[in-house]
């Protein structure tokens, strides 16, 4: 997938300018930037989830409208609660109905995420851990070749970002290709093959840590120090 | 344990998007509060309504002619099913924008949108899912209505059906309405804000434009309390139906143009005005439409069944000048008993209103005011009544055929009933609640079943992994 100078304002404001950036089939990219740098917008205006004053974006060289966007990507918002009043087996039990998912492969998902206690709760009773967990169930189910996740580590302790970081690398890193939206700069280390470094709706640099730390001029930093001195 | 794989989107089948629509709507509290409120107030206005016919129906006993008057339809139904009108104009509109309003709020709006599901699939799973909620908010409707048969009541069911066929399509109004302001607003707050201004707005217009001439007239059929009327009466009318549904179906399509957040605001407003446009346009071409049935027993809107053969005969156009002022009374009953008749019945018919300009007190002095003056076929007649009974015998004079003789069996009886409903408050005031609150508490239970399945398999996974 490629995305070509992408604009979005909000009145005076530049949320995005000029955005531009590629992922490659089987990579994960990480969108890294502050709060505010503009990774939602950017992750909703390429799921066609916001409209965009101009830019387009490519699958396999072909631009994408927005309704053909959800036959390719599924994107995952961050903090949201979806159809709260349901159990949490009823959710799953709707996406899997909708992607015609077996219940061998519900079930696979359910115990990969570790979502087994809480199925019986109402969305709205669960805690922000166990909320994100559902959120990487439905991303797991959604059969989508690339997966768009905002803040996909946001809600876990240390212990249980290192579980799901397993789980990424198990059962998502294999089939698809990820744009994952961090800001906490250690994780997307851990995670992300190539990154993309967004502040203030700009990208200042894009690549694997050891190009943007020559971009950087940082030869030996880590991703912290190739952001503050990008940035 | 392997990945899920990734496949080719293909359309999703509607089922699981139909039974999530239902489970959101039945889960929601505003639904069990809306049934609640009417338990009492559906079971108090038939009570009432009980009453009064039981009242007049002992009044026939002393004089049998009085019986004719006495129909179920207005006297025990219409009644009834006011209650159900109050509750779905006030209350239903929380029901119906939670369908939409609850999605947009949580963020799950951005998930659902996402899915492989067309928009107008989406819109009119969420329709479905609203009608059902209307139908189990019907049930203290339906329960007035079995009391009423087993007190010894009659029901005619053309009658019936007619009436909530009405109501339905009311909802569904409503509802749409409700959808539509939904997809807009940016909270359920603001959307019911916006049904409520069509809905209360309604009795505004009846309130204070009805009857008044000119384009307050107008703009009072705009009125959805008026759409109830002709069902109220017993009328089957296609232009209103078609109207209704033309409606609904410009509601929901304006829902779908706003649901999707991807889309710009000027693509929205430009889409929006052609659905309006178009809409407008069916609606102008569907108000000509006159077919109707008279589906009431005592045929209330049709005239004697001779008369009703013979006038077909009048084969020429007939020009009818009523110089009256819309809101006149008597323009009322001429419209009630004679013309909207003569408008089912003559396919030529041409009512021109000379006193459409006019009003009550600024005409009073003109002598002519007040005249109806019918021209058939090159001759001319006027009268100042509104009663069929003397303007067909003029009509029959004008194109030179003789009265026709009354068809025997014709007269419609009247159907008295003294009864107590009295024992039935308790239904409505105890058990009928009850009943509903013990499905509320099933309606909220955690599904047990699928959840041990989901386990079940999971250790089957367990068990092949080993």
């Amino acid at each position: 997938m490629r995305v070509a100078a992408l604009n979005k304002r909000y009145g005076d404001q530049h949320a995005l300018a000029d955005v531009s950036f590629a992922v490659n089939a089987g990579e994960t990219l990480g969108l890294i930037g502050p709060n505010g740098a503009g990774k939602t917008t950017l992750l909703e205006a390429v799921a066609g989830l916001v409209p965009i004053d101009s830019g387009e974006v490519f699958w396999g060289g072909r631009p994408l409208s927005q309704g053909e966007r959800r036959q390719h990507m599924f994107y995952l918002p961050d903090g949201v609660r979806p159809w709260s009043d349901q159990y949490v087996v009823r959710v799953l039990e709707f996406f899997a109905g909708v992607y015609r998912r077996s219940r061998s492969e519900i079930a696979a998902v359910v115990a990969a995420v570790g979502l087994t206690p809480v199925l019986g709760k109402r969305v709205v009773a669960l805690s922000k851990g166990y909320a994100r967990r559902m959120m990487w169930a439905l991303a797991l189910i959604a059969p989508h070749p690339l997966l768009l996740m905002d803040e996909p580590f946001d809600g876990f302790d240390l212990k249980q970002t290192r579980q799901m970081m397993g789980v990424l690398r198990q059962l998502l890193v294999p089939a698809r290709t990820l744009v994952l939206s961090i800001h906490q700069l250690s994780d997307a280390e851990h995670v992300c093959d190539r990154f993309v470094l967004l502040t203030d709706g700009r990208v200042r640099g894009a690549g694997t840590l050891e190009e943007l730390s020559v971009q950087a001029g940082r030869p030996t930093g880590g991703l912290e120090e190739i952001f503050l001195a990008l940035a | 344990m392997r990945s899920p794989e990734t496949t080719v989107i293909s359309p999703a089948p509607f089922l699981p998007l139909l039974v999530k629509e239902l489970r959101e709507v039945v889960s929601g509290r505003a639904l069990w509060i809306m049934i609640l409120i009417l338990c009492p107030l559906a079971g108090y206005s038939f009570f009432q309504a009980v009453s009064l016919y039981s009242e007049a129906s002992a009044a026939v006993q002393q004089s049998p002619v009085l019986a004719t008057g006495l129909s179920p339809l207005d006297g025990i139904l219409v009644p009834t099913f006011g209650s159900f009108y109050v509750a779905v104009t006030l209350l239903f509109p929380f029901v119906a924008i939670r369908v939409l309003g609850r999605e947009k709020e949580s963020g799950a709006l951005r998930l659902l949108i996402q899915l492989p599901y067309a928009i107008p699939t989406l819109i009119a799973t969420k329709l479905l899912a609203v009608m059902a909620a209307w139908s189990l908010a019907f049930v203290p409707v339906v329960s007035s209505v079995s009391i009423w048969m087993m007190l010894g009541g009659h029901l005619h069911a053309p009658e019936t059906l007619n009436l909530i066929f009405g109501h339905a399509l009311y909802g569904l109004l409503v509802g749409t309405i409700a959808i539509f302001a939904a997809s807009i607003a940016e909270g359920a707050a603001t959307a019911a804000i916006i049904t409520l201004t069509f809905t209360i707005g309604s009795w505004v217009l009846d309130f204070t434009a009805a009857g008044r001439p000119g384009f307050l007239d107008w703009l009072s059929r705009l009125s959805l309390t008026q759409t109830l009327r002709p069902f109220e009466q017993g009328l089957l009318s296609a232009g209103l139906m078609i109207g209704m549904v033309t409606v609904v179906a410009g509601f929901a399509a304006l829902a779908g143009i706003w649901l999707p957040p991807g889309v710009s605001l000027r693509r929205k407003l430009l889409w929006s005005l052609c659905c309006v446009a178009a809409t407008a346009a069916i609606l102008a071409v569907v108000a000509q439409a006159r077919w109707s049935i008279d589906v009431t027993e005592d045929r209330r809107n049709s005239f004697p069944l001779a008369d009703e053969r013979a006038l077909p005969h009048l084969a020429a156009p007939l020009v009818i000048t009523v110089r009256l002022a819309p809101e006149d009374p008597r323009y009322v009953d001429l419209r009630r008993n004679v013309l909207s008749k003569l408008e089912r019945s003559l396919s030529d018919l041409t009512i021109r209103l000379a006193g459409a300009q006019q009003s009550v007190i600024g005409k009073a002095g003109d002598d002519a005011y007040g005249e109806v003056e019918y021209v058939y076929a090159g001759r001319a007649a006027t009268s100042r009544s509104t009663s069929h009974r003397e303007i067909l015998p003029l009509l029959y004079g004008l194109a030179g055929m003789a009265l026709p003789p009354p068809v025997p069996g014709d007269d419609y009886a009247g159907y008295p009933l003294v009864a107590n409903a009295d024992a039935m408050l308790l239904w409505f005031f105890g058990a009928l609640p009850l009943l509903i609150a013990i499905a509320w508490w099933w309606s909220r239970r955690p599904p047990p079943v699928n959840h041990l399945t989901i386990v079940t398999e999971i250790k089957n996974e367990v068990t092949q992994a080993n």
